[in-house]
């Protein structure tokens, strides 16, 4: 599981849905769709310190700096280290903000030809990242 | 309503405590006393059933007065409309099923057709002429169940009721408490340790610490699954971790059914078999398909 701290920098709410903005480490915007509003949640405030989490497997990796992909929370990071299994591999990234630890298959670290010291990008769908207190 | 506010001085394994308790249990709620062991809940339900006394304080339930050390008052335990039911059953081993039940009715007459109800409600129609001794501990504390119901009473006291049975009998019995909680309207206080049980049964949390509340909520609110946006949320228990390729699965019970999950290396070194988790995925995920 992947935690990191920030502060809700934007809540953009229609009927139930809000499209929360959590900033990291005052650089890295990560956005989280939820099922709940200012209303609902007593957590959704703005400057309001919560976490976001997601997990290894889904955190997707791209070699390509500004991949024109729908997926908007992108962390940058390199490759600091591959631990490859037979199907699946772990791969550290170190990162503005810490360590992100994304498990993809171990055919996709030989095609992208991942090795440590790569440039890589980490990215993780909208509806994939769960906040918390 | 229950309004108490009571003080007693505890005899502690180490130590003397100090029991100060304040707290307004609405009508027909069901409310948890949660905290380790010798926090003094045992005590504060047995003070509510008036088989102990507080040094000082008040007791009033529904605007009459049950207990006020000022006047020197305290109503009798069998004027207080209180069941009660222990986590050792306490059924009187010589007499049948009925007979347990029937022991526990001040008027025989009358509450003939209130056994007959329970035993009914409580399925225990096969088991009226039966001694406790052959019975099962779910069986035997739905009989307990029951015998607290005899007198209906308006206020239900559950001391541990599910602690000594095993894991699919206490799903059950916990039926049978939201059953008669709600066909009884009965106002409910439990003592309990079971995350999973308290979540299911209670509307409201008291934790208590050494004598003291230290917080109080809702089950969700004390328990953290309100403090995540994670709408797809269970609690349950770690059966099993195995190692798979670069990731480990933890095999985990919730209610009745066996769940899997993957998790980290850097998690699994938290957690063993039995720990009671927290098992969380956003509303998104899920696929469903009517059966």
């Amino acid at each position: 599981m992947n935690k990191f701290q920030g502060h809700i920098s934007e809540i953009n709410t229609r009927g139930n849905f809000s499209v929360i903005t959590v900033t990291v480490n005052n650089k890295i915007k990560l956005k989280s769709i939820v099922i709940d509003t200012p209303e609902s949640a007593t957590y959704i405030s703005s400057d309001r310190i919560v976490n976001v989490v997601f997990k290894e497997t889904e955190v997707i990796l791209s070699t390509d700096k500004l991949p024109a992909i729908s997926l908007l929370n992108r962390i940058p990071g390199t490759i600091s280290e591959i631990e490859a299994g037979e199907l699946l591999s772990r791969v550290v990234l170190c990162t503005d903000i810490g360590p992100v630890i994304s498990v993809i298959s171990t055919l996709a670290v030989y095609e992208l030809d991942l090795t440590v010291g790569c440039d890589i990008m980490a990215m993780i769908k909208l509806n994939e990242i769960i906040l918390s207190k | 309503m229950i309004d108490v506010h009571v003080f007693k001085k505890l005899f502690a394994p180490d130590g003397t405590m100090e029991l100060d308790v304040k707290l307004v249990i609405d009508r027909h709620s069901f409310v948890t006393l949660f905290g380790a062991s010798g926090a003094g809940k045992t005590t504060l339900l047995k003070i509510l059933a008036g088989i102990v006394q507080p040094d000082k304080g008040q007791i009033s339930v529904n605007d009459s007065k049950w207990y006020d050390s000022q006047r020197k008052f305290s109503l009798p335990p069998q004027k207080r409309k209180v069941g009660f039911v222990f986590q050792d059953y306490a059924l009187f081993p010589n007499m049948t099923v009925f007979q347990n039940l029937e022991y526990a009715s001040f008027n025989k007459k009358r509450s003939k057709s209130k056994i007959d109800e329970l035993i009914d409600l409580m399925e225990l129609g096969g088991l009226k002429d039966k001694k406790p001794g052959i019975l099962s501990g779910g069986q035997k504390q739905r009989v307990a169940l029951a015998r607290a119901l005899v007198e209906s009473p308006d206020i239900l006291l559950l001391d541990e009721p599910l602690s000594a049975l095993d894991y699919s009998m206490r799903l059950k019995l916990q039926e049978y408490l939201l059953k008669v909680h709600k066909n009884y309207q009965l106002t409910t206080v439990l003592v309990s340790h079971d995350p999973g049980e308290i979540i299911k049964l209670s509307d409201h949390i008291y934790e208590l610490k050494e004598g003291k509340i230290i917080r109080q909520g809702k089950p969700s609110e004390i328990f953290g699954m309100g403090q995540t946006s994670a709408k797809f949320s269970f609690t349950g228990e770690i059966l099993h971790i195995s190692q798979e390729d670069v990731l480990y699965i933890v095999t985990i019970l919730i209610g009745n059914d066996v769940v899997k999950i993957v998790a980290d290396q850097c998690e699994v070194d938290q957690w063993q078999p039995g720990d009671k988790v927290l098992v969380a995925s956003k509303a998104f995920n899920p696929i469903i398909r009517k059966l």
